[in-house]
């Protein structure tokens, strides 16, 4: 694709206000395109082109760059050759890896709140408090950081079908 | 559409149950879907020659499917509570028909009667201007006056009593957040510490009730009808319950149905409506009690964008409102996490 995803995601947005919902009477289905706009634009704010994809074409160049420098090596033609980038290049994480990492420390989270409880006791002055505030430190910037990622909600034109 | 069928094989469906429940053959007309709703599927359903006369009428059907929010549905809740309120002081369409029979009509299922006005949401666009002083004055003294006549409702002997389940005013809140907590688990897609943290909280600060109540269990701007200025009925009656008070006048303040403003669904200032509501409540309103319910409510709207996730997520439901009631989690914890801190 040529165009940025944010540009797109603009486009789709601006084509459904513009060019569908001023055609469209019935409000339910009016409500449903509301809906896909409220969710395009979450896309624009937390996704972005695959990394797997992009990764997977920047091997392929980063390969042929380095066999075109390796035919040359050692030959007179090499040094007139233009400065060509080099590896490595970054590891692809796949967002399924991602999401299970982030979600198996949510459940350890969890687990250790369990384990304060029966705890607590046991443990010296002032250290229940502190493992708790740790604790709470991550959930806050977990939802705290996803409320820095979310557009306006669209509820009042999904349920009614009309934008005001 | 699951068992349901498309339109016009649900309208042959209503005719056929609709004439057998009044003994005559009955028409019913084009079906017309509303977009306010987010759990039940809503129909306007004309209907010929229901009374035997040439005048057609104009129900409402509920539709709870498969596949919906809140699934699997029973239609007994609602019928229940529209029964107990029946001829009383709170505004509520008759109810006329229920069954959770699916080979009915395809879903668990109400016929109520249509009532006249339209429902003000409680969501606004960006820029959209507050509603005019005098119409939302008497529109919130009608708000609160309705809220307090159900919770004075001497539900013993009414057909709601059914579903006490062995209720207590020591009990109601801890039964409450047990009931949410099952449902976390069942609709929760990935772990979520703080909705823990917080029905840890919750249990650990559970009030005794003032009293055991029927709680609407949704009461907010947007189920209610209005006609110039009157509230004509209130509507959606799915998770009716008996309780405390304190839970309605909860989740009828939550800051996500002020509408950008401070008042109580868009409607009402809290001080005068806490001291409407007390007054007519016959109970004074409790600060620590409605803080805590505030929370539960916080929880429990977090569990609805959790089930409305998973019911896109599975396939089960298209709605594109779904994916973007559950972009709200998070919104919902923060301000659980907020209220419990006393932040707000």
């Amino acid at each position: 694709m040529n165009n940025s995803f944010a540009r797109l995601i603009d486009g789709m947005c601006a084509t459904l206000r513009g060019e569908v919902l001023t055609r469209l009477d019935d409000d339910f289905a009016r409500g449903q395109v509301y809906g896909v706009i409220n969710v395009l634009n979450t896309f624009k704010v937390r996704a972005d082109w695959s990394a797997a994809l992009l990764l997977g074409q920047i091997r392929v160049q980063q390969a042929a760059l380095d066999r075109v420098a390796e035919l040359l090596r050692g030959s007179s033609a090499a040094s007139t050759l233009p400065p060509l980038p080099q590896g490595p290049l970054p590891a692809s994480t796949p967002i399924a890896e991602l999401l299970a990492l982030r979600d198996e420390r949510n459940d350890a989270i969890d687990a250790l709140l369990h384990w304060l409880d029966a705890e607590r006791e046991r443990l010296a002055p002032g250290t229940g408090a502190k493992f708790e505030q740790h604790l709470r430190d991550a959930m806050h910037e977990e939802v705290a950081s996803e409320l820095r990622h979310a557009p306006r909600p669209l509820f009042a034109e999904m349920s009614s079908g009309r934008e005001s | 559409m699951s068992g349901i069928g498309d339109d016009a094989t649900l309208a042959r469906r209503i005719a056929a149950y609709l004439s057998q429940q009044v003994e005559r053959n009955v028409h019913v007309g084009t079906l017309r879907r509303f977009p306010v709703g987010f759990s039940w599927l809503t129909y306007a359903v004309p209907v010929g020659n229901l009374r035997g006369d040439a005048d057609p009428q104009e129900l409402i059907l509920r539709l709870g499917p498969d596949y919906g929010l809140f699934a699997p549905y029973s239609s007994r809740p609602e019928m229940l509570a529209l029964r107990s309120l029946e001829g009383g002081d709170v505004p509520v369409p008759r109810a006329y028909w229920a069954s959770d029979d699916e080979s009915i009509l395809g879903a668990p299922f109400l016929f109520v009667e249509k009532a006249s006005g339209s429902a003000l949401v409680p969501w606004v666009s960006a820029d959209e201007p507050g509603l005019e002083e005098g119409y939302r004055k008497r529109l919130a003294e009608q708000f609160v006056d309705a809220l307090a006549a159900l919770h004075r409702v001497a539900w013993q002997q009414k057909p709601i009593a059914d579903i006490a389940h062995g209720i207590t005013a020591e009990n109601a809140a801890l039964m409450n957040v047990e009931h949410w907590e099952a449902r976390i688990a069942r609709w929760a897609m990935r772990p979520y510490p703080l909705a823990h943290w917080g029905i840890r909280w919750l249990k650990a600060h559970a009030p005794v009730a003032p009293r055991v109540a029927i709680v609407h269990g949704d009461y907010r701007t947007g189920n209610f009808l209005e006609e110039g200025g009157r509230i004509t009925a209130i509507l959606d009656w799915e998770l009716a319950h008996l309780g405390d008070p304190h839970e309605d006048l909860g989740w009828a303040s939550l800051p996500m149905y002020r509408g950008g403003t401070k008042l109580i669904s868009r409607l009402a200032e809290p001080e005068s409506f806490y001291a409407r509501y007390s007054e007519q409540a016959g109970f004074e309103v409790s600060t620590a009690s409605l803080r805590y319910y505030q929370a539960l409510a916080l929880l429990k709207l977090a569990a609805t964008h959790m089930a409305a996730a998973r019911s896109f997520e599975e396939g089960r439901f298209d709605d594109m409102r779904m994916p973007a009631m559950g972009s709200q989690v998070a919104v919902c914890l923060r301000q659980l996490e907020k209220t419990i801190d006393g932040e707000s």
